[in-house]
Order: C-alpha cells, then structure tokens, then sequence
C-alpha cells in the first residue's frame, strides 16, 4: 500500500466513524423524541376536566337549614337529596331510570362539590346560580374525543340516552373543559376523574426530604473522611470497594431490607414516607458517596499543600479549602442521587407503599403514595381516565427530574471555580 | 556569611519511601538569614530534604523519616512537636504556583486569620500591604485586591505565594524550584526578591539552575543518590569543589 492510499484510509475511517456517531445519536434522539410524543399525546388531557353547568337554586327551604346556617353547618349537613333535585333539572324526565343515567353523567362527588361550593358562599342561599360541576370519567373522555360512540350500545359504558342528553348539553354550551386542578390537589380515588396526585406528590416530597437528610450529611462526612483522613490500608480498601458494590446492588434489595427491619423488625408504620426515606437514603449513600469523594479527589494536591505550609491543620485545610473547592460536585452528585431515589419504584412497592391511599398525607408518618408508584398503580387500571393520568403523571415525575438535573447543572456551572 | 549563626542543622537524617530509602545519613547546617542553595540530578532527595524541615512529608503514608533536625537547638521531629506551630514558623513556596483559589487579599489573610495574628480589618489591610510589597508585588495587584489570586500571570502567583509565605512572619522559608515554571523575566524578579528576603528571613532554595544557585545564595549543597556529597560557600561549590562528582556536575557532565 503507498503512502498515499494509506492516508486516503485514514481518511474514510475518521469518516465511518463520525457517520456511526451520528446515526447513533440520531437513533437515541428519535426514540426520545417517540416516547415524549407518546406520553405528552396521552397525558395531555389528564390536566383537563369536563364539567357541566349545572343551575342549582339554593333555595333556602329546600336546603332546610334553617336561617343563617354557619360553614360548619353546610359542611355537615345532609344535601343529596336537593343536590340530585338541582341535578335531575338539566334534563327533565319522568322515568326513575332516566334518572339514574342522568345522575351518571356527574362525578359521584357532586354533593360535596354543591356542598363546599355553599360553604364557600353563604350569601348565595335564596339565589340560582350556574355550578361547573365534574362530570362523570365516561363523560370527560366522551368530551375528549376518547369515547368509542361508534360501538353498538350493549358494548359501550354511556347508554344511548346518556349520548343523547351529552349532545343537547354540549349543543347549548353547557359542557365545557377547564383546568384540572383535582389531579394537583386531590389523593388516589377508584373514579378517574376525582383521582389526583396531590397524595403521591406529598408523598414523595416528603420521603425525598427524609432521604435528603438522611444520606446527605452522612455521604459528606463518610467520603470527606475516607478520602481526607482515613489511613489507607486494607480496612479502608475494603470500605472502599463495599460502597462501590452496594451502588451497584439492585434497589428492589434494600426494599427487602426496609421490608425485613424496618417494619418487621423495628415495626416502623407501614405504607408511610419515613420508611421510604430510609430505605431509599440507604440505596442512595452509596450513590452520594462516590461523587463526592471523585469531587474530592479532584482538587489539586497543591492546594492542600498550600495550606499546609501557611500553617494550616489538617482540618482546616480541608474543611477551609478541599471542601469548598469540591462543592460544585458534591452538590450535583447529591442532586442526581436524590433524583434516583425520586424515580424509584421496586424499593417502596416491598415496604407497602402500593397501598390505595386516599387521604394526602400531611406528615411523613401518614400513609402515603409517591409518584412513581401512583403511575405503577394507575397503570393496572383499565379506564381511559386512569391512562392519561398515568402519562401525566409520569410527565410530572419526569419534569421533577429534568427540573433537578438542571439544578446540579447549574450549581456546578456556578460554583465551580477555576485553578491554575 | 562571617560568624553566621546555625539556624538548622540535620543530624544523620534518614528518609524512606516505604521500601526504598531517599535520604542517606545527611548532616547538613544552614544559616541564619544567608540563602542555601540545593542542587544536584532530579531524584537526588533535594525536595524530600527540605520537605523534612516543616515535615511536609507526614502528610506523605509510607513516608518514614528518621535522624533528628534542630531548629533554633530543639529536634522537630520530636513527638511534642506541634506541626501546625512548625509550619508557622517554616514557610514553603512550591514549584508550582498554587494559590488558593479565592481573592488575592484572602490569599495573604488567610494565614494570619487561621492564626489569630491580627486583631481587626485595619490590622489585616496592613499586613497584606505590607506583604505584597515585601513579594514586590504590592504596585501591580494594589488596585485589584478582590480579583482572583488565579486570574494573575505566572510570576506574579508565585509572589504571590511569596507573599502568602511571609504572611504568616516566618523565620525560614523553603523554596522548592521557584521558578521552574516561570520565563526568565518572572524568574529575575522572583530572585531579586530573593535577595532581598535574605536580609529578614534563612532561605533554602532548590534548585535545577547553576546560574540561579550562584546568583541568589551564599551557600550551595550538592546532593547526589539521596547523599548530600558537599556542601559549602557558593563560591568554592562553583569555583572549586572539593568532590570530584560536584565538578562533573556543575560543569554538565552528567545530571
């Protein structure tokens, strides 16, 4: 071969290669971009509800309240009986049937939406006023454009009559979509549309603050030592390659063990964010551990040195110049470990986490969903309702993520200080 | 130079390296306020020699230094020796620039502050003044004194160094290759600093450079295979050594 058909050789193989990368990046781009079209395609309307107008008079015999009624009064009072009343007005029959389809249309909830909406309001009794009530699932996917109407009826979940009424409703603009807020506010419920993940947000906030506290001062100060002070011989060797493995153990493992000790053993409650948060802080110290000693490690001996010779004690050259130099990767190791621990799933199904929980949680040592979870929950279920709030859901979780991974993105770019 | 008082003196100094031993049964004297310069081919023990004079080689694990070393007649290797209080005592300037990462004025202040040498702003002001100007670098960084110890050229890190060194009001300081990293410019103004240092402060300098031992010190030691061979005035080193090998080496036939 001359020397030039080796440089041409040269050539075409710098050439393949680049071609290669760039097909791969493109093939990984392609899928990303597949499974966001998909879940943003399905999860979209999840933020969304249908509600029917609804005329309710608020008559003050009706409600049978007597004269000025406190908040506490409405509250708990007995209104189902006017509530189907005001109800049953949008579509007048006489059939007890008809009724019952009518009444369909509604969340089973309108009581207590009519309910709050009054104690809310106490200056409405004697007055009408037009409610937007939450319609059923069947009616928010049929207003959704999800609802096969085309089937034949004994093979579909909304009557002929129902359809019937919906169209009248929607024709005179008494059917309208506005923002979901139950899906932010509200805990699980077995009806799509009453269904939230205020709970499982709750949840996780709570068992990620737990984990926070939990392997954040413990991973600083175990790799600060191990990577500052700990003399190195065989027993720190040995530490050293235990924390590389149990990163490396399957997570679904520490489940197990919160499972084994935690409530088993040291009957810690059930279902609740503080199991998870230790269980998960105990996955995610090793995770935490190892970029902060690879940050530590990083920074240039001289400036320890330098410290040193200016008279510095060993600790204060680490904690005044090591340490700070190092935050930047600590600090986003920490970040993404937490992260980790936000995404995880097998871990907290062990330790009864996949409990059906309807209450949102108000302390860690409230049974609680989490987010992942919520979406391995809502999966099983077969209503299309629960299919879009599963996509939703894991657009949230996924937004929570990005969000905190531009958080240690930006807090390396930040701090990260230059030397030499 | 005449009637010049022993500041340090090493005593059958032994250092190893794990297995491998640096340092060979030195017995070597420095003077106060006089420059001593080092030399000798890479590897010879001239860094780990001064290296042992404020101990920076505990900090190295397999490092095992025996022999004893007195400063002023008290051996710092002794167990009650403070290091902390040695290293204020025995400044070091390194091969490499390395300042800390943080402003020019906290450079100089840390030091003084970790010690508790100064008691309020004004204080501080001046000891920083003051050191930078003794580092000759007061005129070119007075107007940016919150910039970047980093942001500065080459030469102007290692005076700051300097400066870092003195800041703390040491009675030797240990240079190990000053200027190995710098042009020759830098390089001039650090050995005028030199000089002038040598007036206040016992130096011990290590160096690869011939023509920089006999411009900036008064006495030279040659070190050869962890051996110190010879050591006197810089004078008879270069002029006329007593050790065959030394003459080899100054005059480049070997190292």
């Amino acid at each position: 071969m001359t020397k030039e058909e080796r440089i041409k050789k040269r050539y075409r193989a710098e050439k393949r290669f680049k071609f290669y990368g760039i097909i791969s990046i493109l093939t990984a781009l392609l899928f990303v971009f597949i499974l966001v079209q998909n879940i943003v395609s399905k999860g979209s309307s999840a933020f969304f509800r249908t509600v029917i107008q609804t005329e309710v008079n608020f008559d003050k015999d009706a409600l049978g309240l007597g004269n000025n009624p406190s908040k506490e009064n409405v509250l708990q009072s007995d209104l189902f009986d006017f509530s189907v009343e005001n109800l049953l007005n949008i579509y007048p029959v006489d059939d007890f049937e008809r009724e019952n389809e009518i009444l369909l249309l509604f969340s089973p909830d309108y009581e207590i939406e009519i309910k709050k909406y009054l104690a809310n309001n106490l200056d409405v009794i004697g007055q009408t006023v037009i409610l937007e009530l939450t319609s059923s699932d069947d009616i928010d996917q049929l207003n959704k454009g999800n609802f096969p109407r085309e089937l034949p009826e004994n093979m579909r979940r909304v009557s002929d009559f129902q359809l019937e009424v919906f169209d009248k409703l929607n024709s005179e603009n008494q059917i309208s979509k506005i923002f979901n807020n139950y899906f932010f506010s509200n805990g699980d419920s077995r009806d799509p549309e009453l269904a939230g993940i205020g709970g499982s947000l709750m949840g996780s906030f709570f068992t990620v603050m737990i984990c926070l506290l939990l392997s954040f001062p413990v991973a600083i100060l175990a790799s600060i030592y191990l990577e500052e002070f700990a003399p190195k011989n065989r027993i720190t060797e040995i530490i050293e390659i235990n924390i590389n493995n149990l990163a490396a153990v399957p997570s679904i493992v520490y489940g197990l063990l919160g499972l084994g000790i935690l409530l088993n053993f040291m009957e810690f409650p059930r279902s609740t964010p503080l199991v998870a948060g230790i269980t998960l802080s105990l996955m995610t110290l090793p995770r935490i551990i190892i970029p902060c000693r690879a940050s530590l490690k990083a920074v240039p001996p001289s400036i320890r040195e330098g410290a040193l010779a200016v008279g510095a004690s060993k600790f204060q050259a680490v904690f005044h110049h090591v340490v700070p130099l190092a935050m930047p990767g600590t600090l986003s190791g920490t970040i993404i470990g937490l992260a980790q621990a936000l995404g995880e799933t097998a871990p907290l199904i062990l330790i009864g986490m996949v409990a059906f929980v309807v209450d949102v949680p108000t302390s860690p040592l409230d049974p609680s969903a989490s987010l992942p979870v919520q979406v391995y929950l809502w999966s099983e279920s077969a209503e299309r309702g629960f299919v879009e709030k599963t996509s939703a859901t894991i657009m949230m979780l996924l937004g929570f993520l990005i969000v905190m991974n531009f958080i240690a993105v930006y807090l390396r770019q930040k701090f990260e200080r230059k030397w030499n | 130079m005449k009637n010049s008082k022993v500041k340090i003196s090493s005593n059958n100094l032994n250092v190893y390296y794990g297995n491998k031993q640096a340092l060979f049964d030195v017995n070597l004297t420095l003077n106060e306020k006089e420059v001593t310069a080092l030399i000798g081919p890479s590897g010879c023990g001239k860094s780990t020699f001064i290296r042992c004079i404020n101990r920076m080689n505990d900090v190295i694990e397999i490092c095992r230094v025996e022999g004893s070393i007195k400063m002023d007649g008290m051996n710092i290797n002794d167990k009650g020796v403070d290091v902390v209080q040695l290293r204020e005592k025995v400044g070091m300037v390194f091969q490499k620039p390395n300042p800390f990462p943080k402003s020019i004025y906290d450079n100089i202040a840390y030091g003084p502050t970790i010690h508790g040498v100064v008691q309020n702003k004004n204080q501080m002001d001046e000891l920083v003044e003051n050191c930078l100007k003794k580092a000759a670098l007061w005129n070119e960084v007075k107007d940016r004194l919150q910039e970047p110890g980093t942001s500065l050229s080459g030469g102007q890190q290692q005076r700051l160094c300097i400066a870092r060194a003195i800041s703390v009001n040491p009675e030797v300081i240990l240079m190990d290759e000053p200027c190995s990293a710098l042009d020759p410019i830098a390089t001039a103004k650090i050995e005028e600093l030199i000089d002038e240092l040598r007036k206040t402060y016992t130096i011990v300098i290590v160096t690869h450079s011939m023509a920089q031992a006999v411009r900036v010190s008064q006495r030279t030691g040659f070190f050869h295979l962890g051996k110190l061979i010879e050591i006197d005035t810089t004078e008879k080193i270069f002029k006329n050594p007593g050790n065959n090998m030394t003459q080899d080496y100054i005059t480049g036939r070997f190292g």
